[in-house]
């Protein structure tokens, strides 16, 4: 039987479609908008065209993420948190530490050696440190996102972001930026203030740097092997600054941004087996 | 203060009355789309009626009333035939109620930051809405929130209303039951003074007795939610502890009926995971809960505290009441003791540790429950939210967490 999995997130939408062997078929990102409903429809529709099927082809859809009820034809909905938690363990059995981080929110998950989430923890307030701050300091610099972790490999000085919030930060860019602060400089303190936040999250959950425990490897507590998913693992200057501050590798996972997606379908071929 | 004085105060606080219980009125707002769909418990209608005569009953021109703090020993206060009213109970009773927004705006207006904790803006609020009846006086205890008794003492200048405060230790042994003791005797002196009128001892027996009688129908319900996950109970627990009308005959008539009703619901129980809610609760119709209960059995941390449990000795009541301020003290060791009792009485699988925004206790003693989740091997969801201001709230921000951690647990 073949699943499909759909995550409606605030920023694009994705989609996976899988097979009984847990492989991914094909998958699909289209950018949510101001209906996440026609994004579900489209980005379906164009998953199954890519792997040559019809809906009649299919036998469970799981949807996640934040618009994940406004899908009618889906079978299931599960939390994206459980998602990209079982949709890390298929690709790598060996992290037990994830952070995923999305258009509008980020996370730190923690799971158990068969990828069931064992606890979590999300920003709150403000979505400072997510996908969308990206977007809008890339908007305050007249760049374009994709070119973000290019720039910032170029920086040869620390440029601190102080402000907590979106908005304000937009601001103290654009103080940056015509005060001549190099742009690769900013772009690079843009990174850190996303890696500091992640890696609070990571620490409220007990998670330590290897000098700290002592440990030489993943031990118990440890940073370990921490495995990134969600959009922001497409940028490598958020990844690099991530290492720095974790002292340790990040491990990206293939197709970061529909790994919530290819959970779901792995979650609709779970149920569908029941 | 003089006699003559409190005499014009109290002459002054009838005419503001009328007027104010106007003023809420006015403030009733639209129902909210999400509301409704709570248990429909006997007990609980019947709450539902005191409290509403409570309501009423302070906007009289001729009642007493004195602003109270959370678990204020309530029986003091009946016995002088005073109505206590809880500042914060009522600021989260009449959030459902009232135009809140209308109400937060006004303490923007007055200065207060929105990162202040909403229990303690949501009444000053009100007081600023002239919404409150004026009070006779203030009786404040600070515990297990400093930041409330301290709000009741300014809120006492508002309304040039003498306060009382009591200052309750964090430990339980001889000398700090004999200073908590002593100062709920002095207090009991300066209400006679204040009230003018002299204390019967008959009528402090008589509110003890209506306690006592209480508890043994909440104790005993209490207990039947060991092995039994009864529909709505523990809720109603919850409402019977926060409304804190212990003292009262029609207390004794809502535990009375909510034991019965608990007895009856013994063959009707639910099968779903045990999760316990802890810190501020939301009002019963909260979309929180109300989206909660679809998946698991929620019990409520406050109502099963062993300060509950503590019976009152008719002729000597003060060392009881003493020993219940002091126990209702969030202290964290102690915390931890109860909370890992109760998880193994209640069976339960689960924390969701609620921190509303600014406070300080929940701050204290979070870490101690995480701690506490993580030893015991139980799921636990820290979600930061405001009960009262509904600006600083988003429920599908929190729903997400909510569902990832409801998925966990089960």
């Amino acid at each position: 039987m073949k699943t499909v999995g759909i995550d409606v997130g605030s920023l694009s939408t994705k989609s996976a479609l899988m097979d009984d062997d847990y492989k991914v078929i094909a998958s699909d990102v289209v950018l949510t908008g101001g209906s996440n409903r026609a994004a579900t429809e489209m980005t379906y529709d164009n998953v199954l065209k890519k792997a040559a099927l019809t809906r009649a082809d299919i036998g469970f859809v799981v949807t996640t993420g934040y618009g994940r009820e406004n899908v009618p034809f889906a079978d299931k909905h599960v939390s994206e948190i459980t998602c990209h938690g079982i949709g890390m363990h298929l690709e790598n059995p060996d992290v037990r530490s994830i952070l995923e981080i999305g258009g509008q929110d980020s996370k730190a998950i923690l799971i158990d050696e068969k990828g069931h989430v064992a606890t979590f923890a999300m920003n709150d307030k403000c979505a400072a440190g997510c996908g969308r701050f990206l977007e809008v300091t890339a908007r305050a610099m007249g760049m374009e996102l994709k070119d973000l972790g290019e720039v910032s490999a170029r920086s040869t000085n620390n440029v601190r972001i102080s402000s907590t919030c979106t908005v304000f930060a937009e601001t103290e860019i654009v103080s940056l930026v015509a005060d001549g602060t190099p742009i690769p400089d900013i772009v690079k303190g843009v990174h850190n203030s996303i890696a500091t936040r992640a890696v609070s999250l990571l620490r409220s959950l007990g998670i330590r740097h290897r000098r700290e425990t002592g440990a030489s490897d993943t031990g118990e507590n440890g940073v370990g092997s921490v495995g990134m998913s969600g959009g922001v693992a497409l940028n490598s200057g958020v990844v690099k600054s991530l290492e720095e501050l974790l002292e340790t590798e990040i491990y990206v996972v293939e197709n970061p941004q529909v790994r919530g997606a290819i959970g779901a379908a792995y979650i609709g071929q779970r149920l569908a087996g029941d | 203060m003089a006699q003559e004085e409190v005499n014009v105060n109290r002459e002054r606080a009838r005419k503001e009355r009328r007027d104010q219980y106007q003023n809420l009125l006015k403030l009733i707002g639209e129902p909210r789309p999400e509301a409704g769909g709570g248990p429909s418990l006997k007990a609980a209608r019947m709450r539902s009626i005191v409290n509403s005569h409570r309501l009423a009953g302070a906007y009289k021109e001729e009642s007493k009333v004195a602003y109270v703090s959370e678990q204020f020993p309530s029986e003091i206060v009946f016995a002088f035939d005073v109505i206590p009213w809880n500042i914060e109970s009522m600021a989260i009773m009449l959030a459902q109620t009232v135009d809140v927004d209308r109400v937060i705006q006004v303490t923007q207006e007055q200065g207060l930051s929105r990162d202040i904790c909403s229990f303690l803006r949501g009444p000053r609020g009100m007081m600023w809405s002239d919404c409150y009846p004026t009070p006779d006086l203030i009786l404040m205890n600070n515990q297990p929130c400093e930041g409330l008794s301290k709000t009741g003492v300014l809120s006492g200048k508002d309304y040039q209303a003498p306060s009382l405060a009591l200052h309750t230790p964090s430990t339980v042994d001889e000398d700090s039951l004999s200073y908590l003791a002593k100062q709920m005797e002095r207090m009991m002196s300066q209400m006679e003074d204040l009230l003018g009128t002299k204390l019967d001892p008959e009528a402090l027996r008589s509110t003890v007795r209506y306690s006592n009688q209480a508890k043994e129908y909440y104790n005993k319900t209490v207990e039947l939610l060991k092995g039994h996950k009864l529909p709505g109970v523990a809720r109603e627990l919850q409402e019977v502890f926060g409304m804190n009308y212990f003292g009262t005959k029609e207390n004794v008539q809502i535990c009375k009926v909510l034991y019965e009703e608990a007895l009856e619901l013994l063959g009707e129980e639910t099968d779903k995971k045990r999760v316990m809610w802890i810190g501020q609760t939301p009002e019963e119709s909260h979309e929180l809960l109300r989206h909660m209960r679809q998946a698991v059995d929620i019990v409520f941390w406050s109502p099963l505290w062993d300060a509950n449990a503590v019976m009152l000795d008719e002729d000597e009541p003060l060392r009881g009441l003493a020993e219940r301020g002091i126990l209702y003290h969030w202290d964290a060791d102690r915390m931890r003791t109860e909370t890992a009792q109760m998880c193994d009485d209640y069976e339960i699988e689960g924390f969701l540790i609620a921190n509303v925004w600014g406070c300080r206790n929940m701050m204290g003693v979070s870490p101690m429950l995480r701690e506490l989740a993580t030893s015991k091997d139980l799921k636990f969801l820290t979600i930061n939210i405001d009960l009262v201001d509904r600006n600083n709230y988003a429920f599908n921000h929190v729903k997400n967490r909510i569902d990832a951690f409801l998925e966990i647990v089960q």
